[in-house]
């Protein structure tokens, strides 16, 4: 008989583990919280003059619709430091030790992933308050704040179910942190900081397959209050599958995993 | 006292060692230029219709940056690999050893300046293969070569300084950052008349600025090759060097106190 109480217990220990991880890395920190603040900067005051393009949608400030691209980046980056966690976690013996304790398995996975949700609350949170001091504004209002929260954490986890799916299947921490930079491909080929109109061809024909697109034009929808932005329904339908793919895909990992050891 | 040349020959060699035995490490430093470079060229390419872009292709605008920032990225793994070290003891043992603090850190960066040349010849010839132009002839890939390797020294120099200063790996971000922060608070995206606000203003000061136009004379076509887009980019890379070689011996003499 599964104890749901116990389960639980552990999926908020797991959580709040790996949220206090997070914060305690200054490698894991510098990448989910300074790096997209850093190029959040950049991009708005180096290709400000990208509004006065043909097309250009009409915004608010042009930090408004970099904001959506940010946050995605930060969920991205979330994602991908779950998954380093928890290379670190197998290499370093401490998993193994949690396979012992009598919970379901997926539990261990859950859990981390939950950890990425929080992570991606606080992490949302923190880019759309920071845009907001440097002059963002979010005409669709606080409930579509607390919605576009709500997309950035499924992102993340669904991105971290990916990475976790990665680390237990190989257990490397240093492939792990290579794998970095293909996390960009990930932002790249969606619309992240670009009106899609104005992406060039092949990159736009790539883009309807990201599901990334979707979650970023609906955070840009919700956030403008704007639909023509993108639809945040669609964003929505985008971040649940992938975060269902990604879940099935970690939980076959940990099988796999279980099979092996 | 130990002849210098053949020390800063043996770590020179043993900083090429960790390419050579250790299979893909070169992959993460070639890759992530390439994805930046493809990534901004899809994303901003359109930023060439605006009046006062000096060239119609945005991937030339673009190769030079991802040049340089994949020279940058294997110079700061040059102040990575020495947190290692430092962690590990082996550094220690070097500095007991009867030589010029210097050479100590001139065989890896050489280490560095040879590891980045992979990177830096893979995004040029991607970017050519995939519509940049090549404007500038052999002059243009010559001054392109020549900064990304003075700017891979210098990022070396600036990881030295830092490994040597905090003495732990968890410092690597903050190397890699540091090169990101150098390379993009610039004229990365756009050239200095189409930034806005604070940028404009860093951008100007920042010596990245330079070096970057000395190395866009190979691609961008707005930019000649000449001595008046040379000398500012090679004024900028030495002050870089002084400044941070400086840095770096002080904290390698303070380390051997």
């Amino acid at each position: 008989m599964l104890d749901y109480a116990l389960v639980g217990r552990v999926l908020v220990a797991l959580s709040r583990r790996s949220v206090s991880t997070q914060f305690r890395r200054a490698q894991l920190v510098m990448p989910t919280f300074v790096l997209p603040l850093m190029l959040m900067a950049v991009i708005t005051s180096g290709t400000g003059a990208a509004r006065d393009l043909p097309g250009y949608p009409t915004v608010d400030s042009y930090l408004s619709f970099i904001i959506a691209g940010s946050i995605i980046q930060g969920a991205l980056l979330a994602g991908l430091t779950t998954g380093i966690a928890l290379a670190s976690d197998i290499e370093s013996g401490f998993f193994d030790r949690l396979l012992a304790a009598p919970v379901p398995r997926s539990t261990l996975v859950l859990g981390r992933l939950s950890g990425t949700v929080v992570l991606g609350v606080i992490q949302s949170a923190f880019f759309l308050a920071v845009a907001f001091v440097f002059g963002a504004s979010y005409p669709g209002g606080p409930l579509a704040i607390l919605a576009t929260i709500c997309l950035a954490a499924l992102t993340a986890a669904g991105i971290g179910g990916l990475a976790a799916a990665i680390a237990l299947r190989t257990g490397s921490l240093s492939l792990m942190q290579s794998i970095f930079p293909f996390v960009f491909v990930l932002l790249f080929t969606a619309p992240a900081f670009f009106p899609r109109e104005l992406l060039t061809d092949t990159l736009r024909d790539v883009a309807v397959y990201n599901p990334l697109t979707y979650v970023v034009e609906g955070a840009r929808g919700l956030l403008g209050g704007n639909r023509e932005l993108g639809d945040p329904w669609l964003g929505l339908a985008a971040a649940v599958g992938l975060l269902i793919a990604t879940t099935v895909l970690a939980t076959a990992a940990l099988q796999e995993r279980l099979r092996r050891t | 006292m130990i002849a210098a040349w053949p020390l800063t020959l043996a770590l020179w060699r043993r900083s090429l060692n960790e390419v050579t035995r250790v299979r893909g490490a070169l992959l993460p430093a070639t890759i992530a230029p390439l994805v930046f470079l493809l990534g901004m060229s899809g994303q901003f390419g359109s930023l060439t219709d605006l009046e006062g872009f000096p060239t119609d292709s945005y991937l030339s605008w673009i190769v030079p940056l991802s040049c340089l920032q994949g020279a940058g990225f294997a110079g700061a793994a040059t102040g990575v690999n020495l947190a290692r070290d430092i962690e590990q003891g082996w550094f220690d043992r070097m500095l007991v050893s009867p030589v010029p603090r210097g050479v100590l850190i001139l065989g890896p960066i050489l280490g560095a300046v040879s590891r980045a040349m992979v990177p830096v010849t893979v995004v040029l010839i991607v970017g050519l293969a995939i519509g940049a132009e090549l404007t500038g002839g052999v002059l243009g890939v010559v001054s392109l070569y020549v900064a990304s390797a003075g700017f891979c020294a210098v990022a070396a120099l600036f990881g030295v300084f830092v490994a040597v200063t905090l003495r732990t790996q968890q410092a690597g971000p903050l190397m890699q950052q540091g090169v990101f922060l150098g390379v993009f608070l610039s004229t990365a995206y756009t050239p200095e008349v189409l930034l806005r606000g604070w940028l404009a203003d860093v951008a100007h000061l920042n010596p990245a600025t330079q070096i970057l136009e000395f190395g866009r004379q190979a691609t961008v076509e707005g930019i000649e090759p000449s001595f008046a887009s040379t000398w500012p980019g090679l004024a900028a890379l030495a002050g870089l060097g002084l400044a941070l070689g400086s840095l770096a011996m002080f904290g390698l003499h303070r380390m051997n106190r």
